[in-house]
């Protein structure tokens, strides 16, 4: 077997190792996997160590740091070197590149040369090597190496390695570098005029004609000192030709800060609505959010209000920068945005985490849009859509949502029985949506509950002062037999049992009673006191 | 003429919804609008509509408010509308029934203070309904088949001066053993509008003029309602 036999079945091995992609992948959620529970502890370890060593390179140098100082510089500059190595191996498999290569020669039917196959991998690592941040890393191990603390100072690269561990300062170079353009020609402006302005210093005010300036270094310094306002004084203008320049330069100088202080707040202005949504995604996936709630109109605001009372955790997405404020005073997680942003949704989690999506616009177009995306991304999903007309309750339904709640509808039911009879729908519909004390609740009976088996009748419910309504049962059942039942959605619905109705495990119990009635109940079947 | 119609102001989308509603239950509606357009609409759709300017009280009397008209919907979508409307009305019949539609828990408000008898929010109870549907599906679902799948209804019994109810103990009713239904209490005009639950505790004695709330198919609600007004054991 030759070495390069050798070497290609070594690869093979790697591929088909569970040990060695389990070993990957726990360094990749170590290191680089934002969403794994194990980063945020990483990042704050590794942030403290930075900030120790570089607080031992300043109280080195007045003091002499002893045993202890040196095992920990030590001890760091390990860890910095083994994460250096780690990043190193896992920015991508140099095995894969020599399977592939070794593939693609046994499919032409050539013969596989191991030198340029290599040459590939070391590249593939290269790159790795020349990208700033890893550039940053080597930087910050290199100088511990005694024949190089000439290079001490790159120590301080330490604290660029910040970078790595903290979302915010990535966040900041990230808005940064979205302004380029103009920071490049603010950049050119600013050179052409320091250097138009120290060349003319420099002719005016040089040593041996009576002036301070010592060189060219000198006038580009008193330039950028000057232009930017600071304006230290220790090299003045003396003669009346330098002062001139001066105020020129001073003019100019305003104009340079101004430009760059609005390139800097234009860019935060543009970006901080997205830096905020950034928050809140990381705030959703931590406390495990499951609803989504799209449109914080007047119904939004009413399912959230009785939502958070429930204690359920949800997350509201509206395009309207006052409902967002809204949202936010009342302490609910908002993301301002459209609802039909796919990229919002995935970013939320619509495939993953979330279970339950509220369509609850005004706008039945953008209601159907939303649900049918989402329907798309994610088929579990619990769809509750909103229509405002009617014709659109049958295009909600096919656009797959599971759930329709029409407003208009739902006013005229309510107007309609009102209007015929107001007593009787006034106490029902208190009933029904619990604006009383007295409401309709469902009760379920377990499987070693005390009251599986047992008939209807055997139970005094009056004087536990609840009314029975019915029961829920799975299954189906048979209306033309019996007929105060209603087959429901795979569940069937016994509507007032007679007395020798006899109760199973796993059935619904609907009363109708005090909240405090229910929940003793529920206490006594807990007990088993029934 | 007996008090019976009910008439509806504001011919938009909730309107049309209203009407159509009442008409499924046999109530006999009257759409009025000062739109033009939207009471062509409604008339091309076969609703009785008309326009009217409703700030004229000669032309609101005209069409019986006052006089035969038992009950009014304000349904315009701008809320000085319904407030106008609420108030002239009032004025004019202090008996009428005035349901109005309110976009905001303000204007709920406003409107129960200008004279309405019933401020209904279309979006507060259309969120109510979806977080019942998160936080008891299984309820909502049998509710949505049942009591507003019209298979199941919700009725008031009055109990005539000759039924042989009068005088016994709610308690002692025991209608849902009698009949296929289900008593949710009672309602004592003469104490108050409140209801009395059957299970309250309170053993109310009924008497004439009472209003009994059930619920129940149609068919046993009618026989229900036959049994009461009959003099002998019900």
């Amino acid at each position: 077997m030759s070495f390069a036999q050798k070497i290609i079945k070594y690869c093979y091995t790697l591929e088909g190792s569970s040990r060695y992609k389990g070993l990957k992948g726990g360094v990749y959620n170590l290191l680089q996997n934002p969403r794994a529970p194990i980063r945020p502890y990483f990042d704050i370890f590794m942030i403290l160590l930075v900030l120790l060593s570089v607080w031992l390179l300043i109280y080195e140098v007045k003091h002499d740091l002893g045993l202890w100082g040196d095992l920990i510089e030590v001890g760091a500059v390990t860890i910095f070197i083994i994460e250096y190595l780690l990043r190193f191996w896992l920015y991508n498999d140099s095995h894969k590149v020599i399977i592939e290569r070794y593939e693609r020669a046994e499919f032409i039917n050539e013969t596989f040369r191991l030198g340029p196959a290599l040459y590939s991998a070391v590249i593939g690592k290269l790159r790795y090597m020349v990208q700033p941040l890893a550039i940053i890393d080597l930087l910050a191990i290199i100088p511990s190496y005694r024949p190089l603390r000439f290079l001490r100072i790159f120590l301080l690269f330490r604290l660029f390695k910040l970078f790595r561990y903290t979302r915010s300062i990535s966040e900041f170079v990230k808005v940064l570098s979205e302004k380029r353009i103009e920071l490049v020609t603010l950049f050119i402006f600013m050179a052409f005029i320091t250097f138009t302005a120290a060349t003319a210093i420099f002719f005016f005010e040089a040593e041996h004609d009576g002036g301070q300036i010592d060189g060219f270094f000198d006038s580009v310094y008193w330039a950028l000192v000057t232009m930017s306002t600071v304006g230290y004084g220790d090299i003045t203008p003396q003669t009346t030709e330098g002062r001139v320049i001066s105020l020129v330069l001073i003019i100019a100088g305003l104009g340079v800060i101004s430009f760059f202080t609005s390139i800097i707040v234009s860019a935060f202005g543009e970006k901080i609505h997205e830096i905020r949504a950034h928050r809140v995604f990381s705030e959703v996936e931590r406390k495990q959010v499951d609803t989504l709630v799209c449109g914080f109109g007047r119904v939004g605001q009413v399912v959230a209000d009785r939502l958070s009372e429930d204690k359920r955790s949800f997350v509201v997405v509206d395009p309207l920068e006052e409902n967002i404020r809204l949202a936010k005073q009342r302490g609910y997680l908002a993301v301002m945005g459209n609802g039909e942003d796919n990229s919002l949704l995935v970013s939320m989690g619509i495939d993953t985490r979330i279970n339950r999506l509220l369509c609850l616009t005004g706008d039945d177009v953008v209601n159907v849009y939303i649900t049918l995306i989402a329907r798309q991304m994610n088929p579990e999903i619990e769809i509750i859509s909103r229509a405002n007309h009617r014709e659109n309750v049958n295009k909600l339904y096919r656009a797959g949502a599971s759930h329709c709640v029409a407003p208009y509808e739902v006013f005229g039911l309510i107007a309609a029985e009102y209007a015929g009879q107001p007593v009787a729908f006034e106490a029902v519909y208190g009933l029904l949506t619990r604006q009383t004390s007295e409401g309709i609740e469902a009760v379920r009976i377990k499987r070693d509950s005390s009251l599986a088996g047992k008939q209807m009748g055997e139970i005094d419910f009056l004087a536990r002062k609840l009314i029975p309504f019915g029961i829920i049962r799975d299954g189906c059942c048979d209306p033309e037999v019996d007929n105060s039942c209603f087959n429901l959605n795979e569940r069937c619905f016994y509507f007032n049992p007679g007395e020798r109705f006899t109760l199973q495990a796993n059935d619904l119990l609907v009363l109708i009673g005090h909240e405090y009635s229910v929940i003793h109940l529920r206490d006594c079947l807990e007990r088993g006191e029934l | 003429m007996a008090r019976q119609d009910t008439l509806i102001f504001g011919c938009s989308a909730l309107g049309h919804e209203v009407a159509m509603q009442l008409s499924e239950r046999g109530i006999q509606v009257y759409l009025y609008s000062n739109n033009l357009d939207e009471v062509g609409g409604l008339l091309a759709k076969g609703l009785q509509a008309a326009v009217i300017d409703y700030t004229d009280d000669e032309k609101l009397m005209g069409i019986g408010i006052g006089k035969w008209v038992k009950t009014i919907f304000c349904l315009f979508s701008e809320e000085p509308k319904n407030l106008f409307l609420t108030l002239s009305a009032r004025a004019l019949d202090p008996d009428l029934k005035i349901i109005c539609v309110a976009e905001s828990i303000e204007s709920s408000e406003r409107l129960r203070a200008a004279g309405a008898t019933k401020v209904i929010d279309p979006y507060e109870i259309s969120g109510q309904r979806v977080h019942e549907m998160i936080a008891r599906p299984y309820l909502v679902e049998m509710l949505e088949n049942t009591v507003f799948g019209k298979h199941i209804d919700i009725a008031e019994i009055e109990i005539p001066d000759s039924s042989v109810l009068a005088g016994m103990a709610l308690s002692d009713l025991e209608l849902n053993k009698k009949y296929d239904l289900i008593v949710i209490g009672v309602v004592d005009l003469e104490l108050s509008n409140q209801l009395i639950f059957t299970n309250s505790g309170v053993d109310h004695r009924l008497d004439a003029g009472d209003i009994l709330v059930v619920i129940g198919g149609k068919q046993e609600i009618e026989r229900l309602r036959q049994g009461v007004s009959a003099a002998g054991e019900p």
